[in-house]
């Protein structure tokens, strides 16, 4: 097994909501759109925030922050700016780049809800996949050409940067400056691009946004977990009976996902800021769920490792390019990726870490942004979690299995 | 008031521990490890001279 690719077309478990008409290949051209949504639609920002809040809506792109907290709390009017986080910049995680590419009108439609609430006709789309970026850019012209709207969205391709996905980096990226989070802390509703009042939220959330101005409340809470209505888009990666983007019902167990006899290896949850986990029984795909049971879904990725491979050296491979990624700015981070990154290699070649612990407690709440965190609790539950292999590679200076990669490591433009 | 580090400016020289150490310790590396944040009145001047004495003006004072 190789590298995982984004697949040519995603599956849908149960019926498909924000993948309807694109489960079998292609892309929702607008006819295709409108036939399957509906025309668009409209809500002053006032019933945005109370349906929003009545189906429990929370941001799809790691923080899950609920998005009528987040409308409630925006000023309106013609400078406010409305910036769609499809920067998606976790290799592993395919779902927002899938969305854009075959499903751009729900993406559109969604942002033009939120800017028309806003009072704003100022709309910016920031992707990093250049099919995701062909497929909006075409969306809009289909747009100029079929259904002209008066607000001005500009699409813009931003650079990779894992770090970069983090939207005050995405902000800074788009102003023209290095992609690379502000020292201070700010929040983008009230200083955001161009030190504008800003909603910025994660590509799937604005599709849901459009999924519920189409389907009604009602509608969008037929399906799924009553905490968190609705479906939600994963990435599902590694041995698994489908991998690649889905669209499930939240409430779906995770073991249905990994593998129905419910028999597997330590499962990643929440990508490379997630965390590892041995036993999934019990799991849920429901954000709120996830969250109290410590393993918080973050973008949407769940890994599942194959038998025959080495665990640890995939651990060693993430961890190395976690390392990487820093941006450099803040020490700690810096220093201490890049030290728990040798710890994690000296434990696949057998040698003991013993200041491993220490360092991964010294890059919690030690950064400008949340990587060293996210370093910290990928490496420590991978740790946790996989005391077998650690023993196996400490008294045989290996487990015999090759490295596979089966957590990509770079895949940004795949 | 609330003592906050700007990671991105903060170069570790370790000053801060010296002048608030009620507050603030020091890893391997000189950076600052903050054990608690919350500054009581009683050594806030501390902390207004750690602030004004970090050479690369990296501390700050929060509201709470
Ligand atoms: S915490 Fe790390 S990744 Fe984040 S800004 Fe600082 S150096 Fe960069
Ligand atoms: S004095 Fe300033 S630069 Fe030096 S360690 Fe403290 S915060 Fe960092």
């Amino acid at each position: 097994m190789t590298a995982l690719q984004a697949p040519a077309t995603p599956t849908a478990y149960g019926s498909a909501r924000l993948l309807a008409g694109v489960t079998h290949g292609g892309r929702a051209e607008l006819a295709l759109h409108r036939t399957l949504h509906g025309p668009q639609q409209h809500r002053t920002q006032g019933v945005l925030v109370s349906e929003t809040a009545t189906v429990r809506l929370l941001g799809r792109g790691g923080a899950a922050f609920p998005v009528s907290t987040k409308l409630a709390a925006m000023r309106t009017g013609s400078s406010v700016e409305v910036v769609v986080n499809g920067s998606e910049s976790e290799p592993a995680s395919h779902k927002d780049r899938t969305l854009m590419t075959v499903a751009p009108h729900l993406v559109i439609d969604g942002a033009l809800v939120v800017a028309r609430a806003l009072g704003t006709r100022r709309v910016t789309i920031a992707v990093h996949d250049a099919a995701a970026h062909a497929s909006l850019a075409q969306a809009l012209q289909e747009r100029r050409r079929l259904e002209p709207h008066p607000e001005r969205v500009v699409v813009r391709l931003q650079q990779d940067r894992f770090v970069a996905g983090e939207v005050r980096a995405l902000l800074n990226g788009l102003e023209g400056r290095a992609a690379v989070p502000p020292g201070r802390r700010t929040l983008p509703s009230d200083r955001g691009l161009h030190g504008a009042p800003t909603f910025a939220s994660n590509a799937e959330t604005f599709a849901q946004i459009a999924l519920l101005v189409s389907l009604g409340v009602r509608g969008f809470t037929g399906v799924g977990d009553p905490r968190e209505p609705g479906t939600t888009l994963l990435t599902v990666a590694g041995d698994v009976p489908v991998p690649g983007v889905v669209e499930v019902p939240t409430g779906l167990p995770l073991d249905a996902l990994l593998r129905p006899d419910g028999v597997h290896g330590p499962v990643l949850v929440g990508g490379y800021h997630g965390r590892w986990i041995a036993d999934t029984s019990g799991l849920r795909a429901t954000r709120p769920l996830l969250r109290e049971a410590g393993v918080p879904l973050n973008a949407g990725v769940i890994a599942r490792l194959p038998e025959g491979g080495c665990a640890l050296a995939e651990v060693a491979a993430v961890s190395s390019w976690l390392a990487a990624q820093s941006a450099g700015q803040c020490g700690p981070c810096l220093f201490g990726t890049h030290a728990v990154a040798q710890d994690v290699a000296a434990l696949l070649r057998g040698r003991p870490a013993p200041d491993v612990t220490a360092r991964l407690r010294g890059l919690v709440g030690r950064g400008a942004c949340a990587h060293p965190d996210g370093t910290a609790a990928f490496v420590g539950s991978a740790l946790a979690s996989m005391t077998e292999e650690l023993l196996v590679h400490a008294e045989r200076g290996g487990c015999g299995r090759p490295y596979l990669g089966v957590l990509p490591l770079d895949g940004l433009h795949s | 008031m609330r003592i906050e580090v700007d990671w991105t400016r903060c170069d570790g020289h370790g000053m801060c521990a010296l002048l608030l150490p009620e507050n603030i310790g020091s890893d391997a590396g000189g950076y600052p490890v903050l054990h608690d944040r919350t500054v009581p009145r009683e050594t806030m001047r501390h902390a207004r001279r750690a602030v004004a004495t970090c050479p690369a003006l990296a501390l700050r004072l929060e509201r709470e």
